[in-house]
């Protein structure tokens, strides 16, 4: 598997304005720590390892931490656990609805961008909807509508409607990533924290060329 | 460009025969039942059906604007190579025997060949086109169809042959039809580029297994479905590459989600059997599109609640009569019905006069977009009666109307004439709503 790195990856979406915030990757445990007190309490970390496919099955994350204690104790218990990695990624616990965006090639009509709810929506229901590159504003709405699930996203059991607009932005970002970079070969974000106000990467996985 | 192949004045059809049932003599006797100059090529006879035989397309002293070629797939090149020199204007392949046995490059050749000359290319592998304007049927299809203004596009040309013998009892006609085979030199956007500006066509159904040049397709489906609806029928599943699959994206990136995302992305209408691709096509050849939004007039419970359930499975809208329509409906010949109500039940008993007035009504309400007039059979029920004010009232207010005249041998007059006035009659309900679903513009 060719899995971009953290450093490229983060490069890679500077560049077309995917917004990757309170998101670091570190070898040491001094690092970790000192960033988690500069993002504050709850964060996630995660082993970050192109030798790891379903980090949730493995057991490469741990969310919800909520002091250094913890933190520390994760850190250790993980890097002993897997030895094989780029490093370990700390991240703030973002809050939201889960959503996946991604792209790949399609032989016919070339790159595409998918949309679906994180989560049993896109693993178990399939319920996803796709578009050909490029795609403008209303192209994205239609799509991120589109999905039977949809109404997960508006005014849903008390939670208010999420930011429709920010999601739509990062689908047309993705697409515009979608059409310039030919390396690469297939794209996921999931899970996406959205809620009424703001949109957050929470976990990337970038496949590229075997010989880029 | 195409012209030349939908209306030659000349053509000359090389590998012609008179042995029965083979594609030679099948495509001889349909192009002599044209009014054009036909010239029959082939080695090895001196008569065909009493005309003259020439050894060559070369040995024709007139020019040739249309050249078909049904002659084994092993020396269709040396066929398309005299074809150039001859300067021809079109050529259609029937042949078999290239790129869909792993003959990729002999379709290569006969592709290059022709190309480099500038020549548009039909097939190979088809069953050639129809013009019904001029009644030219270079085809081996069986019969001519009717005139009329549906256009039909076919990856595969035993849907086109079952496609034409079903609509000769149907009451909507075709203007142009091409099994355009393997695509090697002209591929469906192409076809979909002369369509767009043809007088004949108003509508166009497609069925296809895949398309070959998909961006091409992206783009000019985008900008015929704003001219001209276009329906299509899509089968057959590939898969994506192994790298891909490496994540949830690639491995959900189904061929035929991709394919639906792309006629949902161009305005294609995409439709699930060949039975709604020709009931959509029909509607199409009589309608517009429409907004969202139905009006129901039954005279049965029943009719109207299947009706209702199937549309908001569909999330087609069934508006609630407004205060205007209503007064409209304040007549005597109404006064016993106690339900105002879309649906709008006219009852078991109801004759003619009763839709009349429901009909007007709903016609009227400005956010009915289309009706669904549905009528079952009891003794006093008036089918003929009820098609003419049918016709009547869509004449006047121009709106859509679908009819479901349910039953049989009493309702086939009624629907013959609504239907030879351009008014779509759909027998199941279930149906009748697809094609409404299929004809709304986005919900």
């Amino acid at each position: 598997m060719n899995l971009l790195n953290f450093k490229d990856s983060k490069n890679l979406f500077k560049k077309y304005n995917i917004e990757v915030k309170d998101t670091e990757i570190f070898n040491d445990k001094e690092s970790v720590l000192k960033f988690a007190k500069k993002i504050g309490f709850p964060v996630i970390l995660k082993v970050f390892s192109d030798k790891i496919v379903h980090k949730t099955e493995k057991g490469a994350v741990v969310t919800n931490i909520n002091d250094i204690k913890e933190l520390e104790n994760v850190f250790d218990e993980l890097d002993k656990k897997f030895k094989d990695k780029e490093g370990m990624m700390i991240q703030k616990q973002f809050d939201g609805r889960e959503v996946v965006v991604g792209m790949t090639h399609d032989n016919t009509f070339g790159p595409i961008v998918m949309f679906g709810l994180g989560g049993i929506f896109v693993e178990i229901l399939k319920d996803v909807s796709f578009r050909v590159c490029p795609i403008n504003k209303n192209e994205a709405l239609k799509m991120i509508q589109e999905i039977k699930s949809f109404d997960v996203l508006t005014n849903f059991r008390g939670k208010k409607k999420v930011n429709l607009s920010k999601l739509a932005d990062l689908l047309i970002n993705l697409s515009k990533l979608a059409v310039n970079e030919k390396e690469i070969v297939s794209i996921d974000f999931n899970p996406v924290f959205i809620n009424e106000k703001e949109i957050n990467v929470a976990d990337f996985r970038i496949i590229i060329k075997k010989n880029a | 460009m195409l012209n030349n192949i939908f209306n030659p004045k000349t053509i000359a059809l090389i590998g012609a025969s008179e042995e029965p049932k083979t594609v030679g003599s099948g495509i001889a006797l349909n192009l002599l039942k044209s009014k054009k100059k036909i010239f029959f090529v082939n080695i090895k006879q001196k008569k065909i059906f009493k005309k003259k035989v020439y050894k060559s397309i070369l040995e024709i002293k007139e020019k040739i604007d249309l050249a078909i070629i049904a002659v084994p797939g092993g020396v269709v090149s040396n066929i398309a190579l005299e074809c150039v020199q001859k300067k021809v204007k079109g050529v259609i392949v029937i042949s078999a025997g290239f790129s869909e046995n792993g003959n990729m490059e002999r379709e290569k050749e006969l592709k290059d060949i022709l190309d480099k000359a500038n020549i548009p290319l039909v097939g190979p592998n088809c069953l050639g086109i129809v013009n019904t304007k001029n009644n030219l049927n270079a085809s081996f299809a069986p019969f001519i169809p009717k005139k009329g203004n549906i256009a039909l596009l076919s990856q595969s040309g035993a849907i086109i042959d079952s496609i034409i013998d079903i609509s000769r009892t149907e009451n909507y006609g075709f203007s142009k039809i091409v099994s355009f085979g393997n695509e090697a030199g002209l591929d469906l956007s192409d076809y979909l580029n002369y369509l767009v500006s043809d007088k004949e066509t108003s509508v166009i159904a497609i069925y296809i297994e895949g398309i070959k040049n998909g961006r091409k397709f992206l783009e000019t489906a985008s900008k015929v479905s704003k001219v001209k609806p276009i329906i299509v029928l899509k089968s057959g599943k590939t898969k994506l590459g192994k790298s891909a699959a490496l994540t949830h994206t690639g491995s959900l990136a189904g061929d035929s989600k991709i394919y639906s995302s792309v006629f949902k992305q161009t305005g294609v209408i995409e439709v699930n059997s060949i039975e709604e691709l020709l009931l959509t096509a029909k509607a199409l050849s009589f309608n517009k599109r429409f907004k969202n939004g139905v009006g129901i007039v039954t005279n049965g419970g029943g009719f109207g609640v299947l009706a209702v359930d199937y549309l908001d499975a569909e999330k087609i809208k069934v508006p609630q009569l407004k205060k205007e329509t209503l007064k409209f409906l304040d007549v005597p010949v109404l006064k016993n019905i106690k339900g105002r109500n879309n649906p709008f039940d006219v009852l078991g008993d109801a004759l003619a006069d009763r839709y009349e007035v429901v009909i007007e009504a709903m016609l009227k309400q400005e956010d009915i977009h289309c009706l669904l007039v549905i009528q079952g059979l009891q003794v006093m029920t008036e089918p003929e009666k009820t098609a003419k004010i049918i016709i009547k009232l869509q004449k006047r207010y121009e709106k859509p109307i679908i009819v479901s005249f349910i039953g049989g041998e009493s309702f086939k007059k009624a629907i013959s004439i609504i239907e030879k006035n351009k008014i779509t009659n759909i027998t199941e309900i279930e149906k009748a709503v697809k094609v409404i679903k299929y004809l709304t513009y986005e919900k």
